[in-house]
């Protein structure tokens, strides 16, 4: 797959330029955006160039046309494309100036079905809906079919201009009507009114597909996915998703929207056999890997791949830089920030990312300088604002904080992250309430964002709320197998709820997850403790709260065990001799110095005062809990002595 | 919003200073001078009295990086062989990144907050200086941490964009310091390896140059405005050409207009002269004042609308106005407004009895004194020292013009005074002219004259224009009584040219000097300037009711000298009625009686004037007008000497002229020599000429005659009165007739036709080379 061919790379190319062509012509402005970004990533071959610069009459015919292996079976769409020309145009200049109703008007005039369907009021309903459609569509043909006439007679592209023109229409009533963010009236729940008729016109046209000998080209599709999947219908939305990739995949807007209904891997292998095969597909399967955070070699690979393909790819980089930091590689992704910032500084998609790794670097300079260039470049960018955010977060200003992510959520709802980081901030002023809310918001925009579960189990945490907290942490860590901090937090939620035993359980994956990401390699699941030991330094704390839950259990010898690990990660394994590169343990922390005390204690009340004895020093020689461990050494020298009495 | 609230790059940069000072980096000699330039720069709430001292011209000016480099470059620091200017630039280009620039102002904290004892102890560190949160500086430091805690993230942005602008042209200074150099402006810019021309540079501080820094914030506009208010409120001037200019680029350049300027606008209008759009600006600026929903500002609007309407001479709209101005104000309970509008009113109708009369006014109280006594009152209720100030200073001038004690007036002024001082009311000016005024009515004329030259050198800046010019006008009239009318003229002429700006003070200016150039025209009987200074000193060119007055009597005087009698005496007739009419100023009915008896005495009928002149004497006696007493008196002697009661025309005459001489008022003193000579001669033909006594007493009668024509002579002379110099001289030629000396008489009947020719000479020569 690295390697393309000239033939393959000049059909890519054609491809690519088509693809911009169609989109823009259907005022899929990102889709076409992305489109021609990738085109021009493609490295620069001098003849192929030239090439097409020669032949420009010829190279500029080609592209708005279809491709020639359809042209036959869509005569009619060529047909009726032609006789609407000039109407076509009329609408896409509405469309262009913003004038969405204006535009929907200039095909579809007149009253349309409105709301007979009711699709999708509610996601219970989403089911009940699908039978009911069919039934309406067949039963009580009547009343659609005297609006659906003037649709039939439409070319498919007309009618998907102002289907989406309704729709565009639709999304901006909604953002108008929509209260304050986190407002008293803001319950997320505003809709799209136009939904039902746009769902109600497609389900006609679908119906009728079959009968009329038209080929669908795929982005009628695309819009029914969409309408779909805000109607909670999800399954169908993936099945006509699947169609329009099929039918015309280089829509990346499809592709988008496909992977943000994708939950977990197992779904995307599940559709993966439907997918067409083609570069785009693999473009995806790397995406949505990556928003999957499975940052394995494979998915690596991959994107190195189609890198070399596109090798300036900014998307692609990102995805790169992206993949690293699910991977808390942070050195990694910043390098490749940095260097995207400095080739293209006017590009702002994904600078929060960025941001939020400059954050967790604790770079603040950076952060400031690139809120700078953001700002200076577009204000008034969800990204931007996040990434003000992020830096007015980090400089402790959470109040204002609060306020730029609020500003980005105003300019776009469905924006993630900035729900997710708002949450952080109302934890940290303290406003579990908001922060909640907030939490909420993000995982009903996307159910992937590991961050928001996570921070929802925190917050009800600190609410005392454990059983509720427990049940976020391990959707956290469902997200996140291989991040200890989740499987912690999960081990601690048992460990509040009474469930000893699941909380060793939990608190054992977190140890194996911590040496997975510390040893780099993915180790399998086994008991824990061996592949745990092999791997490298243990987090002592985790082992000490094994330790504490086993007390618990009273199971005094595992306990007493994993004590003993946790002064042994003082050292480090440097029982394995070639620990030259693992470097020295964690030295004495405090939670190594409570587990020296806890074991001076359980030797002396085993009547092992000598270990007692030893352990007890070594406490006071480390200079903590120098008190009690002075005590105990008070008492073993009083049981010493006292034995040796008894003794003599 | 293009300019930013408060802070700007100069306020970092007194940060900074403020940060060394703080840390104890200065040493002693240096920090007196740093702490007043911080002062200088950081405080513009300063009185505006105490501002105008040091930069009357400017108010205020932003200080540019330079500034710092001179005060700073002077004081080595504790460092030797770096000077404070090595420190302070280290500092300010150790701000290396926006995040620094956040740093700073979250930094500020630690200068105001003292740590506890233990801390402190703790801390091995030199001492600190820590501010008081009360202080000068503390404030400014709080004010500067809250707003940049207010600011927007793209506001601050700029802010650092402009300091990054404003501090290099320090860059020089900042290659002597090792280790800061290679960060340059920004230490992410340093880090990524960018270089000035890239897109990235460009992208993030490619605006700098194009874009204008924001030197000036909305904070220093507001001052710099106030102190623009202040200065053409208070002193009446115009905003002077350059800083026109100067406000014009501050403001253009941001879209952002404060409402102060539409009432700098106004008052610059006003000043000079173009109605339409000083209210057009008045409307403007209070239209904008009304956003901020204060009700106050309408009585302000309506009092401002009178006095406008008032000084272009629409008195209907302006009584309505100041009507509905009391009316609100009251209903408002703003007793300032109230008690403002209330002298106001009762100062116009004063200054134009007529007018105001006319536009429908019919006063607010029964009496005048009623108005006075209630508003002082009012005044002194609601502590208003100016006010009360400026109502007692009215009521003193009540009782001159009624003709009241001299002795209570001076009470009033001292009381004036007194509140003056007391209250720092700044109402010298007023109060010095009046002094003048009084004192000029008194016939201490060199004490008026120095009270105005004082008025001039000690208040010249804190008085008004108006007042200013006032006292110049009447330094200019003390020197045409003595005669010296170039002196006056130049006077006149040479007044700053700045105050010619001010369409009224131009007008009033140029009446005074039209007036002196008539009285000079008269006196050399020059009739052809005559007429034409009188037709441009028409009464309607100016709107002075003192000027006024003095217009028309010099034209009667002029009647008068071109033996036009019939209309003299119409004139005095009309003028007189006007002045009962109005109930006027006693001096100026006085003035009238005198006009009227000089006027019997020209044609003739000089006991025809006795009652008149009678009566004049003993109204002015009454009210201490000593000058007009004096020339009562003069006239009452002529007329004693017609009905040939020459002793007691002589006793008479006796004893005015010492105290006539001291207030050196030559043309008075020219008619009282000549009248006493008339009864010396009188007397001297009583006497019998036959006995050796009688000769002997006609000889020393007739020796004392000619020693008070030649008096009368010199004294005409002085002021250039030609015909009152002519006739002394034609007395002398008589006499010497009689006294059969032929010869003598002879050759002063030359002297006298020598001196009518060349005065006919100068007169055409003067028309010729320096027109009028």
């Amino acid at each position: 797959m690295s390697g393309l061919s000239q033939a393959e790379e000049a059909q890519l190319r054609i491809k690519l330029q088509e693809a911009v062509v169609l989109c823009t012509e259907r005022c899929l402005y990102h889709s076409s955006k992305w489109a021609a970004e990738l085109l021009n990533s493609l490295p620069f071959s001098s003849d192929d160039g030239s090439d097409t610069e020669i032949e420009s009459p010829q190279a500029d015919a080609r592209p708005p046309q279809t491709p020639t292996s359809r042209v036959a079976k869509e005569g009619t769409e060529q047909r009726l494309e032609a006789r609407e020309l000039n109407k076509f145009l009329l609408a896409k200049t509405y469309f262009d100036c913003r004038e969405y109703d204006r535009c929907a008007a200039v095909f579809l005039p007149g009253p349309l079905p409105k709301g007979s369907l009711q699709p999708a009021s509610s996601p219970a309903s989403a089911s009940k809906h699908q039978g009911k459609g069919k039934v309406k569509v067949t039963g009580t043909p009547s009343k659609p079919n005297v609006d659906i006439e003037p649709v039939q007679g439409l070319s498919q592209k007309a009618l998907f201009l102002s289907l989406y023109a309704k729709y565009m229409a639709g999304e901006k009533r909604m953002n108008e009507d929509s209260e304050m963010i986190l407002g008293p009236q803001d319950g997320g729940v505003t809709m799209n009114k136009e939904l039902p008729v746009i769902s109600a016109i497609l389900e006609e046209w679908f119906a009728n597909l079959p009968g009329s000998g038209r080929q669908s080209q795929g982005w009628l599709e695309y819009l029914y996915g969409i309408v779909l999947a805000k109607g909670k219908n999800e399954k169908q939305a993936l099945e006509y998703l699947v169609q329009s990739v099929n039918r015309y995949s280089y829509n990346w807007g499809a592709w988008q929207e496909l992977s943000s209904l994708l939950g977990t891997i197992e779904e995307m292998q599940q559709i993966l056999p439907h997918l067409p095969q083609n570069i785009v597909s693999f473009i995806f399967h790397v995406s949505a890997s990556q928003e999957l955070y499975q940052s394995t070699e494979q998915v690596h690979n991959s994107l190195s791949q189609v890198l070399s393909i596109f090798p300036t790819s900014a998307f692609l980089k990102t995805q790169r830089a992206l993949l690293h930091y699910h991977d808390k590689d942070f050195d990694e992704a910043e390098q490749i920030f940095s260097q995207l910032i400095l080739s293209d500084p006017h590009r702002i998609d994904s600078l929060d990312n960025y941001s939020n790794i400059l954050y967790v670097m604790g770079m603040k300079p950076r952060l400031a300088f690139l809120a700078q260039l953001a700002t200076n470049t577009d204000k008034f960018r969800p990204e931007t604002c996040c990434v003000v955010g992020n830096y007015y977060s980090l400089k402790s200003e959470h109040e204002k904080a609060v306020m730029y992510f609020r500003r980005a959520l105003t300019l776009d709802r469905n924006f993630l992250s900035a729900w997710t980081l708002m949450g952080h901030e109302f934890v940290e002023m303290k406003n579990t309430h908001a922060a909640i809310e907030s939490y909420r918001r993000a995982v009903d925009v996307n159910r992937k964002d590991y961050r928001a579960w996570y921070g929802l189990g925190q917050t009800y945490e600190v609410l005392e709320m454990h059983s509720y907290a427990l049940f976020y942490h391990q959707r956290a860590a469902a997200l996140r197998p291989y991040d200890p901090k989740m499987w912690m937090a999960v081990g601690q939620c048992y460990a509040k709820v009474n469930k000893p035993t699941a909380g060793i359980r939990a608190y054992k994956r977190a140890l194996v997850a911590g040496s997975h990401y510390d040893a780099g390699v993915g180790s399998s699941f086994g008991s824990g403790e061996s592949a745990g030991l092999g791997g490298g330094i243990l987090d002592p704390d985790v082992l000490y709260q094994i330790a504490l839950l086993y007390e618990r259990t009273g199971d005094m010898s595992e306990c007493a065990s994993y004590m003993e690990l946790v002064l042994a990660q003082e050292e480090g394994p440097d029982f394995e001799e070639m620990s030259g590169d693992v470097g020295g343990g964690v030295g004495v922390t405090p939670t190594t110095s409570k587990a020296r005390l806890w074991l001076a204690r359980w030797e002396f009340m085993r009547g092992m005062y000598q270990r007692a004895m030893e352990l007890a020093n070594e406490l006071c020689q480390d200079g903590v809990e120098v008190e009690d461990a002075k005590a105990l050494v008070r008492d073993i020298r009083a049981r010493i002595e006292r034995e040796r009495g008894e003794g003599r | 919003m293009a300019t930013s609230r408060y802070l700007t790059a100069q306020k970092i940069s007194l940060l900074v200073l403020v940060n060394l000072y703080c840390d104890r980096a200065l040493p002693s000699s240096a920090t007196i001078p740093v702490l007043s330039f911080l002062l200088s720069k950081s405080i513009c709430r300063v009185s505006a009295a105490a501002r105008s001292r040091h930069n009357s011209e400017h108010g205020f000016s932003p200080a540019s990086i330079q500034d710092f480099e001179d005060v700073l470059q002077g004081h080595a620091s504790s460092m030797p062989g770096r000077t404070l200017l090595d420190h302070f630039s280290k500092h300010i280009w150790g701000i290396n990144s926006f995040d620094a620039l956040h740093d700073l102002f979250n930094n500020l904290s630690i200068l105001l907050e003292r740590p506890s004892e233990e801390e402190q102890q703790d801390s091995a560190g030199p001492e600190r200086i820590y501010l008081s949160k009360t202080s000068p500086l503390g404030a400014f430091v709080r004010r500067a941490r809250l707003e940049f805690t207010r600011l927007q993230f793209d506001d601050s942005l700029k802010l650092w964009a402009a300091f990054v602008e404003y501090r290099a042209p320090t860059a020089k200074w900042n290659k002597r310091l090792a280790g800061l150099a290679p960060s340059g402006s920004d230490v992410s810019i340093a880090q990524l390896g960018i270089r000035p021309g890239d897109a990235i540079f460009e992208a993030v501080y490619g605006n700098l140059s194009t874009e204008d820094v924001v030197l000036i914030s909305v904070d220093d506009l507001d001052s710099i405005l106030e102190f623009q208010l202040d200065q053409l409120q208070r002193l009446g001037t115009r905003v002077p050409d350059d800083m026109a200019v100067q406000l014009r680029n501050m403001l253009n350049p941001t879209g952002f207009v404060l409402r102060q300027i539409h009432l700098v606008k106004l008052f610059d209008a006003w000043k000079a002269g173009d109605y339409t759009s000083a209210f057009d600006c008045l409307h403007r600026y209070y239209d904008y004042a009304m956003q901020t929903r204060e009700k106050t500002h309408y009585q302000y609007a309506l009092l401002h609308m009178a006095i406008l309407q008032a000084d272009f001479g629409c008195f209907d709209e302006a009584i309505a106005a100041i009507n509905e101005t009391i009316a609100t104000a009251r209903e408002n309970q703003d007793m300032t407004c109230l008690n403002f509008s209330l002298s106001w009113l009762n100062h116009m109708s004063k200054a134009y009895p007529k007018q105001m009369k006319g536009a429908g006014y019919m006063g607010m109280l029964a009496s005048e004194r009623d108005g006075l006594t209630f508003l002082k009152a009012k005044a002194k209720e609601a502590k208003m020292h100016h006010l009360l100030s400026a109502t007692l200073l009215n009521e003193a001038k009540l009782c001159l013009a009624t003709g009241e004690p001299i002795s209570r007036a001076l009470e009033y002024v001292y009381q004036s005074a007194y509140l003056n001082i007391r209250g720092n009311v700044n109402n010298y000016g007023r109060l010095m002219l009046f002094q003048s005024t009084l004192y000029s009515r008194l016939g201490i004329t060199h004490l008026s004259t120095v009270l105005c030259d004082l008025l001039l050198h000690c208040y010249r800046h804190g008085c008004a224009v108006d007042e200013q010019v006032r006292a110049i006008c009447r330094i200019a009239f003390g020197a045409t009584q003595h005669g010296r009318y170039d002196e006056a003229l130049q006077l006149l002429e040479t007044v700053d040219r700045s105050i010619h700006r001010t369409v009224r003070q131009y007008q009033y200016i140029l009446s005074c000097i039209c007036l002196i150039k008539l009285r000079r025209a008269i006196r050399r009987t020059d009739w052809q300037g005559c007429t034409v200074l009188l037709q441009s000193l028409h009464p309607t060119s100016t709107r002075d009711p003192e000027l006024v007055f003095l217009i028309r009597e010099a034209r009667i005087s002029f009647l008068i000298a071109r033996r036009q009698y019939p209309e003299a005496f119409v004139a005095i007739e009309e003028l007189a009625s006007s002045l009962r009419e109005e109930s006027a100023d006693i001096h100026q009915r006085v003035t009238t009686l005198l006009l009227k008896a000089e006027l019997f005495a020209k044609v003739g009928k000089p006991e025809r004037g006795f009652s008149v002149a009678m009566r004049a004497a003993s109204v002015s006696f009454k009210a201490r007008l000593m000058p007009k007493l004096w020339d009562a008196v003069g006239r009452l002697g002529g007329i004693f000497n017609a009905l040939g009661e020459f002793e007691a025309a002589r006793r008479l005459l006796d004893a005015v002229i010492p105290q006539s001489l001291e207030s050196a008022d030559h043309t008075l003193t020219g008619m009282l020599s000549s009248q006493i000579s008339d009864s010396y001669i009188g007397l001297a033909g009583l006497e019998d000429a036959s006995t050796t006594q009688g000769a002997r007493a006609r000889a020393s009668y007739i020796s004392r005659a000619e020693m008070y024509i030649d008096r009368a002579r010199d004294a005409y002379k002085t002021v250039e009165d030609i015909e009152g110099a002519c006739e002394q001289l034609m007395k002398k030629a008589v006499l010497a007739k009689l006294r059969g000396d032929e010869k003598v008489a002879e050759e002063w009947a030359q002297n006298y036709n020598r001196m009518w020719e060349d005065n006919q000479e100068r007169i055409s020569e003067g028309r010729t080379v320096g027109g009028l």
